[in-house]
């Protein structure tokens, strides 16, 4: 047996140096269409979680912001309206590819003066201490290596007082609902993801990360072992996605 | 916000009232430019009936709604649904927050300046027409538009006016509005009086109990 230390890709056991390339591989085969298939997966509704997740961040003229895994932009371009132009947005992604799906679309809607585009890894942020009034990773932290090891990182960036808000699938309340978004996610997903992106792996891989991804309270007390403070979180959707909210003391 | 309500609902909720409100602004000439005197005002709206609660962040762009504020708000408001309506409709908006049933924490200044704002909104529909109809078309509808909604305007004012002579002078089924005010003005005044007159009533009785003694 190896005695390399091994995370999950989706159901599978994987080596942990191997994960972050496998979520890439994932990642570059859907960036194009990423934006299609959110707003087809979801019926649109992921727009509101998104403003939900802004509503919250409590974001004002002038703070510092980063999106981490911020994809192609949606709450960075929302994010630079609300900083204003002495305000900064941070758009940093691990995938190049998204990365340059999102620079393309806030460049086509004029958005440059107050974004920069960083590729960076969630786990080692290449900023200084205490540099983000609000830091937020929106659907992307179930496909971080290790989740620990993000949540400090992220905790280092950020001022005392700032805000981490992490946006993600969680576990639904209701057994009924369960068992109807468990079918929606094994049967409809990947069959959406052949017909439209020509990809049915990818979002095979989407479901089954959605379902090893902590629940509600476990991610809770992560948060509080990394060194945050009054973590809450709300259930959106009976539970299929919930935001996480903690401060840094 | 209600804790009862879903966050999706609530803010899908509060997203469509966000874009029909910044769509009657838009349409509107000089109302963005006159919120964005407000900019830095935060409105926090707690209606008790139903339980819903929002925020709302006038500016440049437009207007805001959040379920949610963390910081400084300008002036908050609490009352149930029929006292907002109340209050967005009224033509003396100081008065109906001094009458009405809504309770106001905060500088009242602003609120009103936005309801003046919002009740006044002026809407041209010239150019969505246009956009969509063509220059004549769209020229000719708008003039339809304006001429129904100014008719309508004066018809309702007019109907108004001889409701309120019908009600007042002809059948009399209510006093006018000066004439009510009157007859409080004459009650308190007699109700004063009645208290000298009882004061003075109760001094020549004492008076006259010492010299009794």
């Amino acid at each position: 047996m190896s005695d390399k230390e091994t995370t999950h890709f989706g159901y599978k056991e994987v080596d942990k140096d191997a994960k972050a390339g496998m979520v890439g591989e994932v990642f570059h085969s859907v960036a194009a269409r990423y934006d299609l298939m959110n707003d087809l997966m979801s019926g649109g509704i992921h727009r509101i979680w998104k403003r939900f997740t802004i509503e919250l961040s409590g974001v004002r003229k002038n703070n510092a912001v980063l999106d981490i895994a911020g994809g192609t932009g949606d709450l960075a371009a929302r994010f630079a309206e609300l900083v204003g132009p002495q305000g900064r947005v941070v758009l940093a992604d691990i995938n190049d590819s998204m990365l340059k799906v999102g620079r393309d679309k806030l460049l086509d809607q004029g958005r440059l003066a107050n974004i920069e585009f960083v590729q960076a890894d969630a786990q080692y942020l290449p900023f200084p201490d205490d540099s983000f009034d609000c830091v937020t990773i929106a659907f992307g932290l179930r496909n971080v290596t290790d989740i620990t090891l993000a949540l400090r990182s992220i905790l280092r960036v950020l001022k005392p007082g700032g805000r981490l808000l992490v946006l993600e699938f969680s576990k639904p309340k209701n057994e009924l609902l369960s068992k109807a978004y468990d079918t929606y996610s094994f049967r409809v997903l990947p069959l959406m993801g052949r017909l439209v992106a020509n990809d049915s792996e990818s979002y095979q891989y989407l479901a089954e990360s959605i379902r090893k991804h902590p629940d509600q309270n476990t991610l809770k007390d992560m948060m509080e072992d990394a060194g945050f403070c009054e973590v809450e979180y709300h259930n959106m959707t009976g539970g299929i996605v919930a935001l996480h909210r903690g401060v840094k003391a | 916000m209600s804790g009862a309500i879903d966050p999706t609902l609530h803010t899908a909720a509060l997203a469509a009232v966000e874009a029909a409100i910044n769509r009657a602004l838009a349409l509107s000439p000089h109302s963005n430019a006159e919120l964005a005197k407000l900019e830095d005002c935060v409105f926090a709206l707690h209606c008790t009936a139903p339980a819903i609660s929002f925020y709302l962040h006038p500016g440049a762009q437009g207007m805001r709604l959040t379920g949610f504020h963390h910081g400084a708000v300008t002036t908050s408001i609490r009352g149930k649904a029929t006292d907002f309506t109340e209050l967005a409709s009224a033509k003396d908006p100081t008065a109906t927050l001094i009458n009405g049933g809504l309770e106001l924490e905060g500088d009242s200044a602003p609120l009103i300046e936005l309801q003046h704002i919002l009740a006044g909104l002026d809407m041209d529909w010239e150019a969505p027409l246009v956009n969509s109809l063509g220059d004549v078309a769209g020229h000719q509808l708008a003039e339809v538009l304006r001429s129904t909604f100014a008719w309508g305007k004066q018809a309702t004012s007019s109907l108004t006016r001889q409701l309120d002579e019908f009600i007042h002078e002809e059948a009399r089924l209510s006093p006018p509005r000066l004439e009510v005010e009157d007859f409080y003005r004459d009650v308190q005044d007699i109700g004063m009086r009645v208290d000298r007159l009882q004061s003075r009533t109760e001094r020549l009785r004492q008076r006259l109990q010492k010299l009794r003694d």
